[in-house]
Order: structure tokens, then sequence, then C-alpha cells
């Protein structure tokens, strides 16, 4: 699928197809396009443990569950809990070092083995590591980057996704979580049992509401041959429509087949 | 409880607006109330007090919030509940949920298992 297709079919789905196995391969898949993302001092800020519904114990399977998420999780053959590593800055010398070699950080823009060892790491990559608030910033923008490849992976794939709060003091013991690892969310990731596009895009408001141009105050003024090409490209879709009759008759119908309260 | 008496709670008259229950046939209807006021009858508590079990305020504040513990109770309610009305299967998943729908159209954000026969 091109890239702004993948971007524009992306929804949160919520009603998944129960029976339906993931196949691990694409699991796999979105796991690599985490890998792939974009991180501060090529660190492995990203983890997470991909749990299988089906081959989960009781015990493991009624932890995860609240009276906020036991739905999506009976319904989703696959919960992702993701997770960020605090840790980040253990052996982050000796990993930037590696990209001055490889010249992904070049001399060009400053980059030697002595600023790393004089400068990044002692004044800036340490001091970070002790504040807790700095550390969560950086651990939590990281993580977010490499759920949002996992998810448009995903997405790519076929797989319906979505991201999810969870009960994270529940599972820590179940999963065997260490402690250096920060919650983050879980993906849950199945087949859609609803419509794939979740009846439409959901509502946006106008690049100009968010974005600006050289400063706040001055928003950024849309190209519309620009956004017509997005349409036809399909990152930029039809909106859910105002009367929602038909998506309520799709929940009612699905509603009925999972005994769900309507 | 009658049939008639719970639909006189303001949480039942609520419930019925929100999810439009007036274009369900009798029947539904009737036996969604009968569900309810059994379920009510069990715990003990009037429909109105179901729903307030289900809120609680914070100490320091006195902010309201919906209380994970208590709807945990609610839903081992729910479980013993069908159990012992004898019902199994996609029956029980649906007859709790009709439950956690009055509960839902009053505010309570509450999930329960999933049929997935």
């Amino acid at each position: 699928m091109e890239f702004k297709q993948v971007v524009g079919n992306r929804r949160t789905i919520r009603f998944f197809d129960p029976n339906r196995p993931v196949e691990e391969e694409k699991i796999q898949v979105m796991l690599e396009a985490a890998n792939r993302a974009s991180r501060a001092v090529n660190a492995d800020f990203a983890k997470a443990i991909v749990c299988y519904r089906d081959e989960l114990s009781d015990e493991v399977r009624e932890a995860m569950k609240t009276p906020t998420s036991t739905v999506q999780i009976d319904l989703a053959p696959v919960t992702i809990f993701w997770y960020g590593d605090t840790s980040f800055v253990n052996g982050a010398q000796g990993r930037l070092k590696e990209l001055v070699d490889l010249g992904a950080l070049p001399v060009t823009h400053g980059w030697t083995h002595a600023y790393v060892d004089n400068l990044v790491y002692p004044q800036v990559l340490e001091p970070m590591s002790k504040d807790q608030i700095a550390t969560v910033w950086a651990v939590s923008v990281e993580t977010g980057l490499a759920i949002a490849q996992a998810m448009l992976a995903g997405v790519d794939e076929g797989l319906g996704v979505g991201l999810h709060a969870f009960n994270a003091a529940g599972v820590k013991d179940v999963l065997k979580v260490p402690d250096h690892w920060v919650p983050m969310w879980i993906l849950l990731v199945g087949y859609p049992a609803e419509d794939a596009k979740g009846g439409g895009q959901r509502p946006r408001r106008a690049l100009s509401d968010s974005f600006y141009r050289g400063q706040y105050g001055n928003p950024w003024q849309e190209i519309p041959e620009t956004t017509e090409r997005l349409k036809r490209e399909g990152m930029i879709q039809e909106p859910m429509p105002a009367d929602a009759s038909q998506r309520r008759a799709e929940i009612r119908q699905l509603a009925e087949r999972f005994g769900l309260p309507l | 409880m009658t049939d008639q008496h719970i639909e006189s709670h303001s949480s039942v008259k609520q419930w019925a607006a929100s999810a439009g229950h007036h274009n369900d046939p009798a029947e539904v209807r009737e036996q969604r109330l009968r569900i309810l006021a059994a379920f009510c009858a069990r715990v003990e508590k009037q429909p109105d007090e179901l729903v307030a079990f289900c809120i609680l305020r914070k100490k320091a504040t006195g902010e309201q919030f919906l209380s994970v513990k208590r709807r945990e109770t609610i839903n081992n309610w729910l479980e013993e509940f069908t159990a012992e009305q004898g019902w199994a299967g996609k029956q029980a998943v649906v007859n709790a949920n009709v439950v956690r729908s009055f509960l839902i159209h009053n505010g309570v954000l509450i999930q329960g298992p999933v049929w997935r026969g």
C-alpha cells in the first residue's frame, strides 16, 4: 500500500474478529517497523511484550482486564504492551561513537569521539538520565515514534489496530516487566470485525488550527491543490457522515454478534 | 420490585431515553426490566443506588470519580447472578450486559466478557 494510503486508512479499531488469527509474520513486520524508528542516541527506548490472547494463562488474562478494557482485550487476538526503557543512557557513549565512525554523525556537523566523551555524555546524557521528568519525557516521545511506525505497518499489512491505556500495575508481575520500563500504551491488533474504514475518517480540524509558519499566530496556509492531491492519494478520506445512522446500524449488528450492551 | 415500579426510577428513565428503548417491542423492553429488577433485588439496591454505588468522592477534594473497584464488584456480582439464573453461553453474556447497558447509559463505563462463539 502507498504510504499516504496507509496513513489515511488508519483508524482506531474497536471491534476485532476474535477468531481470526493474526499471522506472526505480520507482527514481526510491525516490530521491525518500530525497530527502524528514529531514535535519539540510537537507543532502544521502545520495548514491547507481544501477547497472543489464546496463549495466555487465565491468570494473565484476568490481570489484564479492567472494567474499562475487557471488551477490547477479549476481542483482539493480539495485545502488544509497549514500554519505554529508562536505562537508555547505558551504552549511549559507545553507540554515539559507533555512529561517528560510520559517518552517520559527521565531522562536518561537529561530531567526534572527543565531543561525545567530553561533552555529550557527561554534560547532557548523564545529567538527563538522573532527571526523572526529562527521562520520562524523552522515553515517551521516542517510544511514541516507534509505536506509530508499528501501528502504520500493521495497517499496511491489512490489520486493524488500536491504542489504549492499560492497567500497568495489574500486569507488571504477570508479564515480568522490569522496574526500569515505564508503561506506555497497549496496541490491540487483529482483523477488523467492523468496517476497516470505521465509517470514515474521524473529524480533524484544519491545519491552520494547529500549525504555524514562522511564529505562533501565523497559521499555516493550505495549498488547495495539495489538499486535493492528498484526497486523490488517500491520505485525506471521506469523513464520518453527520448522519450516523449507518454507523449505528453497524454497531447494533456487532453488538448482537458479540452480545455487547447497547 | 415490579417492572412498573422499576420504571419509575430516574436512572431507569434515563436508560430508556438514552438507549432509545421506546423503539423496541414491548416484550424486549419488559425482558430488560425483568433482568435489571432481578439483579437489583439480588444485590439489594435500587437502580439509582446501583449507579451511585459506582461513583465515589475523593476525600481530599470532594471530586466525584468512577470507582474501578466498585465496577469490579459489579462485574463479580453479575458473574454470580448469571450463574444463579442458570444462564450460560451467549445468553449469560447478553443478559449480564443488560445491566451493564443500564449503567453505561447512566454514565458508568463498565465492560464485561464478550461472546466469541
